[in-house]
């Protein structure tokens, strides 16, 4: 029953998994990225970890890839023709790097095979959500810390680098006339702020927007 | 008979889901019908009335109309995910229900002593949280593959606000974990037993419980968080290209979506199956409790659907930045404060 399982399990897992690397459309990697992750998941509750494996699901299937899919629908991504010229360098290292995993995995199957077997003291309680919060409480409380912090590094970071420095592009244009703006509009490090703004004419909504205002351009279209 | 034999055990919990999901889409009938006419009284009509005694055919009326319609598929879709997306709209919203105890331990004549779940496990909890995580996907992809801007619109709305509810809603759930101690959820019922039946997490989980009712609302985009189909808007948001069958689908996981967690507002806040002093009236384990347990449960959650039903005939919807903001600077910072709140008490009182 478990070999059945784990047979089911890995080959879809492995399967979405070459879905994703031969697609030509990046949504349908996303999708078999996700399938990956799911089959992987099931493979964890088949070996008595079904905390990791919800875990993996919550935060890759149901969090990261939500926002790869967001992104790729909100760019858009035309079909482009394929470019098999382009990166055709990197064939020999692709096939280089197989050939060590592969002789990775071989070495790790002999040394399985050849060690004597050992079972883990008091399996019932490995994998289980008590031991793990124990364990990240008490003896990991150090490097689970410093985990958080680098992610709430990584978060400012982010949020730094995706703030607003100049408040339109430089190819954007100004609505012609006579305009209200808000003050969070004008100015990036005002958030938040509603306050009214009015502007007599084009070039002074330019002004304050930041952006080139040419009359002629304008009036040509 | 022996229930520790596999087979048995097995065949037990295909008939386990089936009743389960029979008792679902019966549910999901009822509160169609109870959606039409409440709304029908609030707003001062009839409702439907005509199809069998007061109505109640209604929803299978509506269904074989539904069936019979012409099942058109948009010209430029990506076909195959216009396909995938309400099937895993339905499918991850359907299989939340597995988890939840819809009655007591009871032992039944010529079968034996069985519990009323379909499956127990010990992170019950994460299974839940991570089954509606992928549910996003249904509505995500159905407005992508449209191929239509008003879905697009209406999956993009949708799936950020998914995202940002559901911090929400697992950090609402948290002072729950942190009382019971457990992430099983039929442990947690268990625990909410003492005082007559009356223990229930409510009283200790108050602001846990509110937060989680609004997060909720949102999950299952229902108004007044109900903006991926914003009528006046988006036509229906992320289903406008969908008919027939495929749109049921969706009707159906929407309505799923409100039965689950209402039963996981019932079974965390409010007792579960626990109904005051029905222990001590029938005596723990007969099959006169179990019954009336199980008449318990599906009252409560039928009080959580007649709230949202209720909600919708008198709420007015928000605008984006509204629902972002509340979402972020309001639940959110509200959640926190309520776990910090809670394990404090737990530590003061338990040490």
């Amino acid at each position: 029953m478990t070999t059945l399982l784990f047979i089911i399990f890995a080959g879809l897992a492995i399967g979405c998994a070459i879905a994703m690397v031969s697609q030509s459309n990046p949504l349908y990697s996303a999708i078999s990225l996700i399938g990956v992750f799911i089959g992987l998941a099931s493979l964890y509750v088949t070996l008595a970890a079904p905390f990791i494996a919800a875990v993996q699901v919550i935060v890759y299937a149901g969090a990261i890839m939500v926002l790869v899919i967001f992104v790729i629908m909100l760019l858009n991504v035309e079909h482009s023709e394929p470019r098999r010229k382009r990166l055709k360098f990197l064939v020999p290292v692709a096939l280089g790097m197989a050939a060590i995993l592969i002789a990775e995995t071989a070495f790790i199957l002999y040394s399985v095979q050849t060690s004597e077997k050992r079972l883990p003291g008091n399996i019932s309680d490995v994998g289980l959500t008590h031991s793990i919060g124990e364990g990240l409480f008490t003896r990991y409380l150090l490097p689970f810390e410093i985990t958080s912090v680098l992610l709430l590094m990584a978060i400012v970071g982010a949020m730094s680098l995706a703030r607003r420095t100049t408040v339109l592009s430089a190819t954007a244009r100004v609505v012609p006339g006579a305009q209200v703006l808000a003050m969070d509009i004008i100015n990036p490090r005002a958030i938040g702020d509603r306050t009214a703004i009015e502007t007599e004419t084009t070039g002074q909504a330019a002004h304050l927007l930041g952006v080139d205002f040419q009359p002629d351009r304008d009036q040509e279209e | 008979m022996d229930l520790s034999n596999p087979y048995i055990h097995a065949v037990m919990i295909i008939v386990a889901i089936t009743i389960a999901f029979l008792v679902i889409m019966l549910l999901v009938a009822a509160t169609v019908l109870g959606e039409r006419r409440v709304l029908a009284f609030i707003q001062g009509r009839l409702g439907p009335n005509r199809v069998g005694y007061g109505g109640v055919l209604q929803p299978f009326a509506d269904f074989i109309k539904t069936m019979m319609k012409e099942d058109l598929v948009p010209d430029q879709s990506t076909r195959f995910v216009f396909l995938l997306a309400p099937m895993i709209a339905v499918v991850t919203a359907i299989m939340a229900i597995i988890i939840y105890p819809f009655g007591p331990t009871v032992t039944l004549p010529f079968i034996g002593t069985i519990q009323l779940v379909i499956a127990r496990f010990d992170v019950a909890l994460l299974y839940v949280l991570g089954v509606t995580s992928v549910g996003v996907y249904g509505i995500a992809l159905a407005g992508w593959s449209s191929n239509n801007k008003y879905s697009l619109m209406g999956g993009l709305r949708s799936s950020a606000q998914m995202i940002s509810y559901e911090l929400a809603l697992g950090l609402s759930l948290i002072g729950v974990i942190l009382i019971s101690g457990t992430l099983d959820i039929y442990n947690i019922v268990e625990q909410q037993s003492g005082w007559y039946g009356m223990q229930w997490n409510i009283i200790y989980q108050p602001l846990g419980f509110i937060l989680y009712l609004i997060a909720a609302i949102a999950e299952t985009n229902r108004v007044p968080f109900d903006l991926p189909e914003a009528e006046t808007e988006l036509v229906a948001g992320f289903h406008t290209e969908y008919s027939s069958i495929k749109f049921l689908l969706f009707f159906n996981a929407e309505y799923i979506n409100m039965i689950t967690v209402s039963m996981l507002a019932t079974t965390l806040f409010w007792g579960g199956w626990n109904v005051p002093f029905a222990g001590y009236l029938f005596g723990r384990g007969t099959v006169l409790f179990a019954l009336v347990s199980m008449l318990g449960f599906f009252a409560k959650i039928l009080v959580f659907l007649f709230f949202y039903i209720w909600l919708r005939g008198t709420l007015p919807r928000f605008r984006f930045d509204q629902l972002m903001d509340f979402g972020w600077k309001v639940l959110m910072p509200a959640a926190i404060f309520n776990i910090i709140l809670t394990a404090s008490l737990v530590l003061v009182t338990t040490k």
